[in-house]
């Protein structure tokens, strides 16, 4: 770390949260891409390696025995050795262990598996969009953008239609523990489990696992045509899957899609009010549609960062790094990587072509195995919800500012006014 | 010279294999992810043009596929 102590003194902070309510310091971003090798950033009292170029957050991602996601965390903090083991879901693990609980759940996100569930997605979007328009407008967060991906999710898992209000005011808290206030006291839902022990320090996370294993018990008896008890059964064979790692899994797919994709979908209806000219291109041809939708994924990078653990002394951009170093991978700079996008901070419909399905932008991360399980289940919930609103020639106009995440780690809008205009 | 239309045969490494279905939806006639193991294999000969090679090698999140010879 010595000679890249020069760095240290230059490295532009984008790690503040409060930052992020004007939204991603893209300026910071874009003069630490500009530094030579790694820059080394302080955080609490040590630091990380950021890596915020394309092609550096690719090879991170890709060299998983190099960059840990089982040691510490995948967060920028971490987490004391109980607790890691408390919380530990698919996305804290390294291989073999990775490789086996990903293959529990991997089967039905496949791409060809996806597709099955274009009609449930269409289905609520439809809904969603009529009830929107039938107000007049409103809060695009709350009415739209929220309630699709919970919605799909829960049909997902088999989660009876009648739990549905319950798991999404559950979703709703434990997206309140990704920030720092949280509006519940720690003995809510009965929960007596210390709460640094629970997932996003959250007593909804004990309500939440204490709902998983009520369905456990369930599909144990009666078995369903559905994701749970499809994990039920890997469960009931430990060689297969732990209790733990069962209520953990339970718990990230009810989670990792909906602060995400309602994201995705937020910025999205930012970027086409505030673009209407690209949006009149989709208009114009809809076959343009799968290039927005990953437009709008790049464009909204609604995670920005995932952190990896060195494991042994190397070098990366000819930067020495040493075992134990954080290294944190951010997805919102290299959104931005000139040396990969042409014209990058321009919202462009057209950017990827028709057809590319697993295209260069790393909004469900840098294409290493842990590369989102979601990534499909996401691309079609926005691109059906493209489709439905080209076919009604819908288009957005924006009443009120975004309120954003006080954030460094969602990009995450919290509400925002829109009203729907018809294309002339 | 190697050019991108040389055909050249890939494998898939069970142990890395995570899955995803990527191979099969880009090249589903060489790939085919087995629904119960969930880990996928290569149905035909094995044969790619290079450049398409090239392509589910890059995009495989499991680092799982490999050009195992040229052909040609
Ligand atoms: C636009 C929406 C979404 C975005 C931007 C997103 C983004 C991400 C990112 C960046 C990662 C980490 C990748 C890495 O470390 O290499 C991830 C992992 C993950 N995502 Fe998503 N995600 C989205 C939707 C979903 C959905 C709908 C699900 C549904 C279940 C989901 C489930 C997961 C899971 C389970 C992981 C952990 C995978 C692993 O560690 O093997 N995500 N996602
Ligand atoms: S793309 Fe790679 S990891 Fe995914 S199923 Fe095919 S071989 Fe396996």
């Amino acid at each position: 770390m010595a000679a890249t102590s020069a760095a240290v003194v230059d490295t532009p902070n984008v790690t503040e949260p409060s930052l992020y309510l004007e939204g991603i310091p893209h300026d910071r971003f874009t003069q630490l891409r500009a530094i030579p090798g790694l820059a080394w950033h302080p955080y609490e009292d040590g630091g990380f390696w950021a890596v915020t170029r394309h092609a550096e957050v690719r090879y991170v991602s890709r060299t998983p025995e190099q960059f840990s996601s089982a040691i510490g965390h995948t967060n920028l903090w971490d987490l004391e050795a109980d607790a890691l083991e408390a919380r530990r879901s698919l996305i804290d693990t390294d291989a073999p262990d990775h490789t086996r609980l990903r293959r529990l759940v991997a089967g039905a996100f496949t791409p060809k598996n996806i597709r099955r569930w274009e009609e449930t997605v269409r289905a609520i979007t439809i809904e969603l969009l009529d009830e929107f328009a039938a107000q007049g407008g409103g809060d695009w967060v709350e009415m739209v953008a929220a309630p699709l991906p919970i919605q799909v999710i829960l049909n997902m898992l088999g989660v009876p239609v009648e739990d549905a209000d319950y798991l999404v005011e559950l979703s709703n808290y434990l997206v309140e523990g990704t920030g720092d206030a949280q509006s519940i006291p720690p003995d809510a839902f009965g929960n007596t489990t210390e709460l640094r022990l629970l997932p996003f320090n959250s007593p909804a996370s004990h309500a939440l696992f204490e709902y998983g294993e009520g369905m456990r018990q369930q599909r144990q008896d009666d078995p369903q045509d559905d994701l749970v008890s499809h994990l039920v059964q890997a469960e009931s064979d430990d060689e297969r899957m732990s209790r733990s790692e069962y209520r953990n899994m339970f718990h990230l797919l009810v989670f990792a899609g909906n602060e995400t994709t309602r994201t995705a979908i937020s910025h999205g209806a930012l970027a086409l009010a505030a673009n209407p000219d690209e949006w009149q291109r989709v208009l114009d041809d809809p076959s343009m549609i799968e290039s927005a939708a990953e437009e709008i994924l790049r464009w909204a990078t609604p995670v920005m960062h995932m952190r990896r653990t060195v494991t042994a002394d190397t070098e990366l951009a000819g930067t020495h790094i040493a075992k134990g170093d954080k290294v944190v991978m951010w997805y919102a700079s290299a959104n931005r990587d000139e040396a990969v996008f042409e014209d990058a901070f321009r919202f462009d419909v057209g950017r990827f072509d028709a057809g590319r399905p697993n295209s260069d932008h790393f909004a469900f991360g840098g294409g290493g195995p842990h590369l989102c399980l979601g990534a499909f289940l996401a691309r079609l919930e926005v691109t059906v919800l493209l489709e439905e609103m080209a076919k009604r020639s819908i288009c957005l106009e924006q009443t009120s500012e975004p309120v954003r995440a006080r954030s460094n780690f969602v990009h995450g809008v919290l509400s925002v006014g829109m009203q729907l205009r018809t294309a002339q | 010279m190697a050019g991108g239309d040389d055909l050249v045969r890939v494998a898939v490494d069970r142990e890395l294999c995570i899955g995803g279905g990527i191979c099969e939806m880009l090249e589903p006639e060489v790939f085919e992810l087995d629904d119960d193991i969930v880990i996928s294999s290569v149905i035909s000969d094995g044969l790619l043009p290079r450049d398409r090679a090239d392509v589910v090698v890059d995009r495989c999140p499991g680092r799982a596929i490999s050009i195992v010879e040229g052909v040609s």
